[in-house]
């Protein structure tokens, strides 16, 4: 879809709406010019509803995807982001009558791809009766030898299977394309409508819209039932090849939707036939897998040398029906857009009627009279591979030379085969809103079905995807094109339920259910580079003041304590160690800077951002959409170019880096109040509590246990730093002194700053972790934690603050002190790894002769 | 002739494998000119699971997981088989044009069979370039089984057996172009340039008798069979040029290199890994069998 904001001049201020001449049916507008009798309600409360409250309705519309982080990925995207979800708030209207027709074809189709499924995975009659080629299957890539002769429960192969749909000129719909191995658009159908349900509400009931939940309701009973173990409660997990995926959106949504636990191969585990999930407290049976993830990842073992992104051992305990998978691995071979030239055939002996949706007409070459029709028809055709792959496209001869279409004609002569024609499909069009007013764009409904226990059920609604330009016949969402809401409508005397109630909220997900040691692991370490990145940038914010031109004399932190903390906290380079140009403060300014807006600097805050949204695209559905928010909103802060005058820039990082601590004050904060108290929520705590204690640890020494004498303006910084300057003036009312300092940021259990709270803090959480039945009396973590606190505890800070002369003046006891402390956060950390969060990644036996 | 086969597949890794899941195919096919009267696998450390089946080609597969920590994996597949002259007498008229024909047709059900055979496989895909080294070998009317003979005749004659100058991912491209190699690349070749004929042609991995003046005795070796209609699969060895006799132990068939690997499997951990493979196919005299026997077959 074009920009979509209404600009001032282009500002269109009518719903008038002319489909393009040239023969192609359009959804709303008859052939003389008439609204289509379904569509009048709905234009007529458009009409009524006024362009600008429309446009003020899209408007809350996109925030509401914005808000609810609806997006998709782009494959070779350069910034390699998700995309904001496109969608036109006026949907596609379907007639009842019409909607029927589609229904009862999908659900036929899909009955049809499950029985040839079927029989190419079992007995293969329809190759030996001579109603399919065999070059069609044995030569397909997608048939996967590994999983002949595994039949699924109750013979399902196709859970859920998708059909993009398009209306020729004639009003007919016409199958374009099948999905069938892990077919995307519920979850982006679901919440368009969402969007739609909650900008457009009145319109939405007076046209009495089908609902689409009972569809999902259904879909979680039959998956329930599909279940192989007797076991009364099966457990079922979404497994998703990951972040990078397109529809990842989705598949966190439909976990979060249905409750199922989003997993990647790695959570996985098969064992004797059986199928596990990693938890933090041991293997938990799986019994249903929906997988999204095509057929040949889904297990390294069997089903592809060069992935590993899978389950080794799945096709086996497919086999040994321990697990139902959703679709059954192989099913992707039923998408081969060559089958569609067999399928009424197939459909007669298969089923014992006709075919009730065409197929867009397709020849294979290989066999002699289809391929001397399509030499005959070139121009007229779209040739395509028999087999696709990933990077062979589609030939469109009629754009070619003579020559061109010469050589083309060749290939297929040489190898017939290995070529389907298809015929160009005129496509209908559909009014979309734009910022020139409504304008026909191309569309494409894809028709979601799944199965319900007995039969085949259409979600009654459906992804509508437009065109990106008015004569762009190409509609893909990896192309940039748009989304629509589909209305089924409803007969008037059918009762139709409220409207949907909204499906991602402000709420937070129960972070204990099921944690995967994987997500664990993931949770833990966005704790600690939230806080890694918070210790940063407060650092920054502190001494960056110091070293503006103006204020080198006399307010904020000297040039020299500068100096001091940077180089003990090794975060001065090499060239700086040099002293005339570490006391040039333009320079550190320079280098400040740099841990600002420079995205590559190793210890800068745009490293930890990098870290952090990597994570926290890994947890997305165990973080709740606010918390989301808030992460997402401290990416945005650093997205734009900073400022090239050194001025600006150094105002704008100051300002930059206070957003990025309130920011965290929010994340905190949401973390504070909100999730439950389960074992996400503990590692998340772990890895924060562990980062700021060894953060302050660190600090300390720096500030206190090395610092030149007098350390009064070291003191301030730590102060400053650790947010405790306030608290130290109103408690001690006096100068600031080693000792108090030292009490409030070291000993003070009750300060959320001191290393002593963090080191409590770890000690309670550990306690609080689920215990493996090992036969130790007490978890060595445990045991960690304990002697840990009581080291922090057994410190008097009279022994502490003492200098020693001959150590430079350096305060060694309490450098030993925190040094201690420092291994013993470590000690711990490693300790908690080994037990919860191990998982070694796989690697593949070199191929033996 | 009567053999004692011993197929040892060792895997050292430099840091400690937590979980391994694997999959063999180190049991002798029983043939009609081939018995197996035993077959075993042990494996260090021992497996928790044990499961066997046959393979979509009929071949036996052993599928099992080790769950403790290793930092070595030894598997020992040790069988006691019996090889006589393969029966299959191949029609020497039958030209390639015909077998082609037969295939495309593919009315009769062996032919049906055999067409699994003819398409591209995932080490094997036919093409223009393998077209052309075959062409020489496919004269006009020329019988089967003479043209057969000859392009493995040629490759035997045109290309280096190199053990180290390939990999099992080397595509065959490359191997045809630098016509050198293995005895898989040898029997990758073949196949494609059958198949670039339309010709079905399959890939036999084994055993060779120890000893024998053979190339790729030390390790499990690889072979072709190719379908001459209503005779059957007939075997042809490019890399040393032979017609597969007694000294040719067969244990899995497939598509392709892919479709029989003797062991694969997926490990957790391990860090670099080192693998050693040793094959010995030594004859034995009949009193072998014997105890064989009186060990409970």
């Amino acid at each position: 879809m074009k920009e979509p904001s209404v600009a001032g001049k282009t500002r269109h201020t009518d719903f008038s709406y002319a489909p393009p001449a040239g023969g192609h049916w359009d959804e709303a507008i008859d052939a003389s010019g008439r609204t289509r009798p379904h569509w009048r309600r709905l234009a007529g409360a458009l009409r009524r509803m006024g362009y600008a409250e429309f446009t003020r309705r899209w408007e809350a519309g996109q925030r509401l995807i914005q808000a609810n982080g609806i997006a998709y990925n782009v494959y070779g995207d350069p910034k390699g982001v998700e995309r904001p979800w496109p969608m036109d708030l006026v949907p596609l209207a379907i007639d009842a009558d019409d909607w029927a027709q589609v229904e009862r074809a999908v659900v036929q189709r899909a009955t049809l791809l499950n029985a040839l499924l079927g029989d190419l995975y079992g007995s293969q009659r329809l190759i030996r009766d001579g109603l399919l080629p065999p070059a069609l299957i044995y030569g397909n890539p997608a048939f996967l030898r590994p999983c002949h002769g595994i039949v699924p429960t109750a013979g399902v192969f196709l859970q859920n299977y998708a059909v993009d749909v398009a209306r020729a000129p004639n009003g007919a719909w016409w199958a374009l394309a099948d999905r069938a191995q892990a077919p995307s658009g519920v979850g982006y159908a679901l919440e368009n409508r969402t969007v739609s349900a909650r900008t457009l509400p009145g319109l939405f009931d007076r046209c009495h819209v089908r609902s689409l939940n009972q569809f999902f309701e259904a879909t979680l009973e039959a998956l329930l039932s599909l279940a192989p173990s007797r076991s009364s409660n099966p457990r079922i997990v979404l497994l998703t090849s990951g972040p990078a995926n397109e529809t990842y959106f989705e598949h966190s949504f439909l976990s979060r939707h249905w409750g199922f636990p989003l997993v990647e191969g790695a959570d996985l585990t098969v064992r004797d036939s059986r199928v596990y999930l990693k938890t933090l407290g041991g293997l938990n049976p799986v019994d249903v897998i929906l997988r999204r993830m095509d057929d040949t990842f889904c297990d390294p073992l069997e089903l592809r040398g060069d992935s590993l992104l899978g389950v080794a051992g799945l096709a086996q305990a497919a086999r040994a029906g321990n697990v139902y998978i959703a679709n059954a691995l192989g099913s992707g071979l039923v998408e081969t857009p060559s089958l569609m030239a067999f399928l009424p055939g197939l459909c007669r002996t298969l089923l014992g009627e006709d075919l009730r949706m065409p197929s867009v007409a397709t020849w294979w070459c290989g066999q002699d009279a289809p391929r001397r029709w399509v030499l005959e028809h070139l121009e007229q055709l779209v040739i395509k591979p028999t087999f696709p792959r990933f990077g062979a496209k589609a030939e469109f001869p009629a754009a070619m030379s003579g020559e061109e279409r010469r050589l083309l004609s060749q290939r297929i002569e040489a190898h017939p085969d290995q070529y389907v024609a298809q015929e160009q499909v005129d496509l209908s069009t559909t009014p979309v809103h734009t910022h020139r007013g409504l304008q026909p764009r191309h569309v494409v409904l894809r028709v979601l079905a799944a199965w319900d226990g007995s039969t085949y059920r259409v979600l009654p609604g459906g992804l509508t995807r437009v065109a990106t330009g008015q004569r762009s016949i190409v509609v893909s969402m990896q192309l940039g094109g748009g989304s629509k809401d589909t209305w089924v409508l409803g007969r008037a005397r059918e009762r139709l339920e409220a409207r949907p109630t909204p499906i991602v909220g402000p709420e937070s997900p129960a972070m204990s259910s099921e944690l995967s040691s994987r997500v664990a692991d993931n949770l833990f370490w966005l704790g600690r580079y939230t806080e890694r990145l918070d210790a940063t940038a407060r650092l920054i914010r502190v001494l960056l003041p110091g070293l503006s031109g103006e204020s080198e004399r006399g307010r904020g932190v000297s040039v020299d304590t500068t100096v001091h903390f940077l180089k003990g906290l090794s975060l001065l380079p090499k060239e700086f160690h040099h002293a005339s140009i570490a006391r040039q403060w333009w320079r550190l300014q320079g280098l400040l800077g740099d841990m600002v807006f420079e995205p590559n600097h190793p210890s800068g805050i745009g490293w930890n951002l990098r870290q952090i949204r990597r994570l926290s695209w890994e947890v997305k559905e165990r973080i709740s959409s606010d918390t989301w928010r808030v992460l997402q909103q401290l990416e945005r802060d650093y997205a734009g170019t900073p400022p090239a005058n050194p001025d600006r820039r150094f105002v704008a990082a100051l300002n930059q880096l206070d957003g990025t601590v309130i920011m965290l004050s929010a994340f905190a904060g949401l973390l504070a109040e909100n999730p439950t108290r389960g074992h996400g929520w503990r590692f998340l705590d772990l890895g924060r509590r562990m980062e700021r204690a060894m953060q302050m640890i660190e600090l300390l020494r720096v500030g206190v246990a090395l610092a030149p004498f007098p350390d009064d303006a070291c003191l301030e910084v730590l102060l400053q730093v650790a947010d405790s300057a306030t608290t130290y003036r109103s408690r001690y009312l006096t100068a600031i002194r080693t000792r108090f300092v030292l009490e409030l940021l070291l000993a003070d259990e009750a300060n959320p700053r001191s290393v002593a709270f963090q080191i409590a803090a770890l000690h309670d959480r550990v306690a609080q972790l689920p215990r493996h039945d090992t036969g130790e009396s007490t978890p060595r973590e445990l045991d960690l934690a304990a002697s840990l606190l009581a080291q922090a505890r057994g410190t008097r800070i009279d022994d502490l603050k003492k200098r020693h002369a001959a150590a430079g003046g350096h305060r060694v006891t309490l450098d030993a002190h925190l040094v201690t402390l420092r291994q013993g956060v470590a000690t711990l950390s490693n300790a908690l790894t080994a037990r919860y969060l191990t998982h070694s990644a796989p690697s593949r036996l070199t191929s033996s002769f | 002739m009567l053999y004692q086969a011993t197929h040892t597949t060792r895997y050292l890794y430099e840091a400690p494998v937590s979980h391994c899941q694997s999959e063999v195919r180190l049991t002798p096919r029983s043939l009609p000119w081939q018995t197996v009267f035993e077959s075993t696998i042990r494996t260090t450390p021992a497996p928790v699971s044990f499961d066997e089946r046959r393979d979509y080609f009929g071949n036996a597969v052993s599928a099992f997981a080790i769950v403790e920590a290793h930092d070595r994996f030894e598997t020992v597949a040790t069988s006691l088989v019996r090889v006589e002259a393969n029966p299959v007498a191949p029609n020497r008229a039958a030209t390639w044009e015909d077998a082609r024909a037969r295939l495309a047709d593919h009315h009769q059900a062996a032919d049906l069979e055999a067409v699994e055979f003819v398409f591209d496989s995932p080490f094997v895909a036919a093409g223009a370039e393998l077209a052309d080294y075959a062409h020489p070998s496919f004269t006009p009317g020329r019988p089967l089984v003479e043209a057969v003979r000859d392009l493995s005749h040629r490759i035997h004659a045109e290309f280096r057996y190199a053990p180290k100058a390939t990999t099992i991912d080397t595509p065959l491209l490359e191997t045809l172009r630098q016509r050198r190699g293995v005895c898989q690349d040898f029997s990758h070749v073949l196949i494609g340039a059958l198949r670039s004929m339309r010709l079905a042609a399959r890939y036999v991995s084994g055993y060779l008798r120890s000893g024998a003046n053979y190339q790729g005795a030390e390790a499990s070796h690889a072979w072709v069979s190719v379908y001459v209609p209503d005779s059957g699969w007939m075997d042809i060895d490019p890399t040393n040029d032979v017609t597969p006799g007694t000294g040719h132990v067969t244990v899995a068939w497939g598509r392709d290199y892919g479709d029989v690997t003797p062991v694969k499997g997926v490990a957790l951990g391990g860090g670099r890994q080192t693998v050693e493979v040793d094959v010995r196919v030594v004859p034995v005299d009949e009193t072998a069998l014997g105890s064989a026997r009186a060990g409970g077959l």
